[in-house]
């Protein structure tokens, strides 16, 4: 069976077609990449009604888990579930080794970063990044200001986003520092891939990610206080209308902690209680998947329900300790990105294993003039925006939505970035019951408390639209489950 | 230990369920019971529609409107349905204290009710459809019952189920042989359709053989100690789990819910079931539903919306 490649120009309308995007599985001469090579004929054995079966059975598992979100209708509100593909994206272990030393350097000098900013500010002394991108954020947060951060460990939970550019080499293209989602579609996928592909799975030496949980876990521990000897972690969300609530749920139930609504936690004497049937409960360590603004209203917006009123008081006094820590949003911020080799080098006298993708900072008047010359060939992202929203991808978009769009950035140009349109690499999947490639980009999770740990797995999010490089789950991505191969290539030893 | 909110959807959790597969035995002792025109068929409806309302009964419904109605009309807290979206929508929320054995029953029950084609399920064989729920029903009280832990939060969804059942049964007995309602079944075919209704009819029959009367049938769904639909079968439960939940609230010297849960179970325990005349059957039932209603209001306050000024830690 021969698998068909991208097609090289893709994009309507681009004025030069840019390189073919890398595929996982194909080679440029059209063969199978050594670590697919097992998959590639167990998948080529099935017939078309066999993966479609297998196709019902994952959507299956997924609908009777409740992974599931609510389209609400003019009539009636009904659950979808989020598309799933069936193939699984393969990443060998000496790739795998460069991501992990590149995140784990990441995060190590992103927490630096943020230790800085919050306290001496040397960065901002020595001139490495401009003053007015780190203080003038919106993300930036001046209650944080001196505060104490066990391990220095601002940001707990980063998932950050890589893509495999055209030459075969990971990139980062996002550092999501604030409350990253996904984890729960890394380890449910691999559920259901056990499911699906239980004899590819075993002959492949896939590495466990099972344990996320358990290491969440002890990471939320290690920010608690010494002297607390039994540390009571929570996991707190917005409630049931969250679009991310299952994954909120689930990580309370796999690491058996309670999760609690922002209405069962009450602040006395700068500590924070939950209400038992028996009582109330001191609460050591709050997993908070709310965002900064909403955590306390006497602290950030007013008009919160989501969070506890003096919450950030108890975080002060030392009482309680919050994860992610507020504040961490500047870290991630599109514009202080660009700057994040140099951050990189300047707190730890490296180079940045993982690359940045280039980026215009609109805020420079002769930047922003070469952006506004390129519009067709460049993304331009909102700085404070994420999941795909306030973004245009300039190849794809009509002349009115550029000149609309050129319009927005004279107005505001420090609100905006820009960047070089990347072809993402592309994956098999299963498109209508045939195999056919996607763009797909990579999300790891990377854990850090007393120490720093990657868990060797990731959520392979892919535009399911032909052609399309927007990925996210709001604009009609959908995700799969992502092998990382162990030391030993067990794949080919087991053919 | 466990959140005060979860305690109370938990709670509800084991009403809602316990109030869903009553109304699908209502709805297809309904339509079994009325497919000829007679006087009992007549009795049915009256005592079926009188259970499921709150007095005003509207007289000209077709039996087969008011089964529709009991299973399908959403919105309404007392139809199929919506009783199994609510009872779906608490596990959501407190899908972390439920296990997935459990939570994956009760979904699957929900998408099937919800469904696009329920609807045309109902209509083309209500009978089948209802079965089916009331199995399923059957299968998610088997789940948690075999794979929840039997601590704290069983404890509560065992109190939802329980009051639930003790309300449902009375109101059944109301609806059946109540004065204050007039018109008591008297038709042989209306009394074992009662019986039903309230799953009792084998269990009945082995108790009393094929006696059918009414101060039987009475005497078993108040007094008979092994029917788990009885009164007071169902008022020792509540007794048992409030006892067990309240073990570790300190209540500073008020009384809690359990003294009315000791109190209602004893007055269904030494009642003199069998010289009970039906008058003091009536009043029994009412101080029944009544002090139901007080151990509902009891466990919300003491469990749930306590005063923090109370439990302040010292």
């Amino acid at each position: 069976m021969r698998y068909a490649l991208a097609e090289t120009t893709p994009i309507a309308g681009a004025t030069a077609p840019g390189p073919a995007p890398y595929d996982e599985m194909i080679d440029p001469d059209g063969d199978v990449r050594p670590h697919y090579a097992a998959l590639a004929r167990r998948v080529a054995s099935l017939s078309d009604e066999d993966l479609a079966e297998r196709q019902r059975l994952l959507e299956r598992f997924f609908l009777l888990q409740g992974i599931t979100f609510t389209v609400y209708g003019a009539e009636s509100s009904t659950e979808r579930i989020i598309p799933t593909d069936l193939l699984p994206r393969i990443i060998p272990a000496g790739e795998w080794a460069t991501i992990e030393a590149g995140l784990v350097q990441r995060l190590r000098a992103l927490n630096m970063f943020l230790a800085d900013i919050y306290s001496d500010q040397k960065i901002l002394m020595d001139g490495v990044v401009p003053r007015e991108l780190v203080l003038g954020a919106p993300s930036y947060r001046r209650e944080m200001q001196n505060l104490f951060v066990p391990h220095q460990a601002y940001a707990n939970v980063c998932g950050s986003d890589l893509i495999r550019k055209p030459d075969g080499g990971f990139a980062v293209l996002e550092d999501n520092l604030r409350v990253p989602s996904g984890v729960s579609y890394m380890l449910a996928n691999r559920e259901a891939a056990k499911r699906t592909f239980p004899g590819s799975f075993r002959m492949a030496g896939v590495r466990r990610i099972e344990q996320y949980p358990d290491l969440l876990l002890s990471t939320l521990r290690s920010m608690a206080a010494d002297w607390r000897p039994n540390p009571q972690v929570v996991v707190l969300t917005p409630g049931v209308y969250n679009s991310a609530y299952f994954e909120h749920a689930y990580l309370a139930r796999l690491m058996g902690v309670p999760l609690v609504e922002g209405r069962d936690l009450v602040t006395h004497d700068n500590m924070v209680y939950m209400r038992t049937t028996t009582g109330l409960r001191r609460v050591d360590v709050i997993y908070r998947r709310v965002d900064d603004d909403f955590i306390d209203p006497l602290t950030f917006r007013r008009d919160s329900s989501l969070g506890v009123a003096g919450l950030f008081n108890a975080y002060r006094g030392g009482n309680v300790v919050i994860c992610n820590a507020p504040g961490t949003g500047v870290a991630d911020d599109k514009a202080v990105y660009a700057y994040v080799p140099e951050i990189i080098s300047y707190y730890l006298g490296e180079d940045a294993i993982l690359p940045n993708i280039e980026t215009f900072l609109c805020r420079e008047p002769s930047q922003l003039s070469h952006v506004l010359a390129n519009l067709d060939k460049l993304v331009v992202k909102a700085v404070g925006a994420s999941g795909g929203y306030g973004m245009l991808v300039g190849p794809h978009a009509s002349r009115a939505e550029r000149e609309s769009f050129a319009e927005a950035l004279r107005a505001d140009p420090e609100n905006y970035i820009a960047q070089p349109t990347i072809q993402l690499s592309t994956a098999p999947c299963l498109i209508d019951g045939a195999i056919d490639p996607r763009h797909v980009d990579l999300r790891p999770f990377i854990l850090s408390g007393d120490k720093i740990r990657v868990t060797p797995g990731a959520l392979t999010r892919v535009a399911l639209k032909k052609g399309s490089l927007v990925v996210n789950s709001s604009q009609g991505g959908g995700s799969k489950d992502t092998w990382v191969l162990g030391e030993t290539e067990a794949g080919e030893a087991g053919a | 230990m466990m959140l005060a909110r979860v305690a109370d959807s938990l709670y509800w959790i084991g009403r809602y369920v316990e109030r869903a597969e009553h109304m699908c035995r209502l709805a297809d002792v309904l339509l079994n019971a009325t497919l000829d025109r007679t006087e009992s068929s007549g009795q049915v409806a009256r005592m079926v529609i009188s259970a499921v309302s709150d007095g005003e009964h509207p007289e000209d419904v077709s039996p087969w409107d008011a089964a529709m109605a009991i299973t399908m009309e959403s919105g309404d807290s007392d139809s199929v349905t919506a009783a199994l979206a609510r009872a779906r929508e608490n596990a959501r929320q407190v899908r972390d204290q439920l296990t997935t054995e459990t939570w994956e029953r009760l979904n699957l029950i929900y998408l099937r009710v919800t469904g696009p084609r329920a609807n045309r399920e109902f209509s083309d064989a209500p009978s089948q459809f209802l079965h089916d729920i009331i199995a399923d029903l059957h299968l998610f009280k088997g789940a948690a019952d075999a794979t929840m832990s039997h601590g704290e939060g069983w404890g509560f969804l065992q109190l939802g189920v329980f009051i639930e059942r003790a309300q449902l049964t009375g109101r059944l007995l109301q609806a059946g042989f109540g004065r204050s309602l007039g018109r008591p079944v008297t038709e042989h075919a209306a009394m074992t359709a009662l019986l039903r209704m309230s799953c009792a009819l084998e269990p009945y029959l082995r108790k009393h053989t094929a006696d059918i009367q009414p101060r039987l049938i009475r005497q078993f769904l108040m007094f008979d100690e092994d029917f788990p639909r009885s009164l007071r079968f169902a008022t020792a439960r509540i007794e048992e789990h409030l006892s067990g939940v309240g073990r570790n609230v300190d209540l500073g010297g008020a009384a809690g819910p359990e003294r009315l849960a000791g109190r209602l179970k004893a007055r269904l325990l030494y009642a003199e079931a069998e010289t009970l005349t039906g008058e003091d059957s009536d009043l029994l039932v009412a101080t029944v539903l009544e002090e139901c209603a007080r151990l509902h209001a009891g466990i919300y306050d003491t469990f749930v919306a306590y005063s923090l000024e109370m439990r302040l830690p010292a």
